[in-house]
């Protein structure tokens, strides 16, 4: 039985390639191949992370973007340590949606940290696609906000960047670190129990 | 929480949707995203009888409704893997990857689905040895006590 210390939620309109980056950061690769499918209702994925000496078990929840999931997906933003809102330079109205999932997550969650990620950066660099959201009103909106990263999927450029920068801000967080502490306690109790309890159960 | 079969709705999610799909059921009306949200939470709910709703509301929902085919699939085979009846959860995931192969989502849960069976089917062989045991003591005492008659 293991269970996460940190919570982190992805978020974002449909075909910015959030699933992609989950699959590069876990599984360090990434499939040119494979056809768009668009994710049902949520995926989950975990990984162990190291910041300041320290082992943390992260559990990524990746929600889906299209439509149909919108009332079901906020469900999946409750308790979120971090959020991480994708959007893709080279569209503008995932950078317009990317209020509204802010929005969102907001009602669900208030103190979760937000980390803005500008998704395929490979194509802007390599000049296949034109910069549509202005870099200077990224600037500005991203200054409330815990931190703005630009990744690549295919390349992996500034992928573990990210997730290394969310494990270090919670594992520097007071009552982040508080909550984690607290979580561990509980679920050493419950496996005294469940073994206290299975004792008792034994035929032999 | 390990992975997407552990994952539980809570109570007041599930009351949620469940009031939105009897009000349009009252009105005479029940659209396909209210009959899929509720059985979504269905679906996860601790309870088989929850969970054995959902299942019939999507399969409903995957002869009516030709739009998410995909989706009642994925739901249909987490459902029936819930209530460990892993056959018909295989069934549905052999379904979706026949038209999606290459599937991450699918083919993760397919894993579990395996795992869960392989795990729980080890349990099942155990018991059913351990009654083999017992069987042959059984006999073996029959033996004893008939040889000692004589």
């Amino acid at each position: 039985m293991s269970r996460c210390d940190f919570k982190i939620v992805l978020l974002g309109s449909e075909h910015v390639g959030k699933t992609s980056l989950v699959l590069r950061f876990v599984n360090c690769r990434f499939n040119a191949g494979t056809p768009y499918q668009n994710t049902i209702g949520a995926a989950f994925c975990a990984k162990t992370m190291h910041s300041n000496g320290k082992d943390f078990n992260i559990g990524i929840w990746d929600t889906a973007g299209s439509e149909r999931y919108q009332a079901m997906t906020k469900m999946y933003y409750r308790g979120a340590h971090a959020a991480i809102i994708c959007y893709e330079p080279s569209c503008l109205a995932s950078w317009t949606r990317l209020r509204h999932w802010l929005q969102e997550l907001r009602t669900v969650e208030e103190d979760c940290k937000v980390y803005l990620c500008a998704t395929k950066k490979d194509l802007l660099d390599s000049g296949a696609v034109v910069r549509e959201v202005p870099e200077d009103i990224v600037a500005t909106y991203s200054q409330g906000l815990s931190g703005h990263f630009m990744t690549s999927s295919k390349t992996g450029e500034n992928v573990e960047e990210l997730f290394q920068k969310i494990v270090d801000d919670c594992a520097a967080d007071v009552s982040v670190m508080k909550n984690v502490e607290e979580m561990r306690v509980q679920l050493a109790k419950e496996e005294a129990a469940f073994k206290a309890k299975s004792k008792d159960y034994c035929f032999c | 929480m390990d992975d997407i079969l552990d994952e539980v709705v809570s109570s007041e999610d599930l009351q949620k949707f469940e009031k939105v799909f009897h009000e349009q059921l009252h009105q005479g009306k029940v659209t396909p995203k209210a009959q899929f949200e509720y059985a979504w939470c269905l679906v996860r709910s601790k309870y088989p009888t929850d969970i054995r709703k959902g299942i019939l509301l999507l399969k409903e929902l995957f002869h009516s409704h030709t739009d998410g085919k995909r989706d009642y699939l994925f739901y249909l085979a987490i459902g029936n893997a819930r209530i460990k009846e892993y056959n018909k959860a295989s069934h549905y995931v052999k379904t979706f990857l026949e038209i999606e192969p290459a599937n991450q989502q699918v083919l993760a849960l397919e894993r579990q689905i395996n795992k869960r069976m392989e795990k729980e089917g080890l349990i099942g062989m155990a018991v059913a040895g351990g009654a083999v045991l017992a069987l042959g003591g059984l006999v073996g005492l029959g033996i004893a006590l008939a040889s000692s008659k004589k």
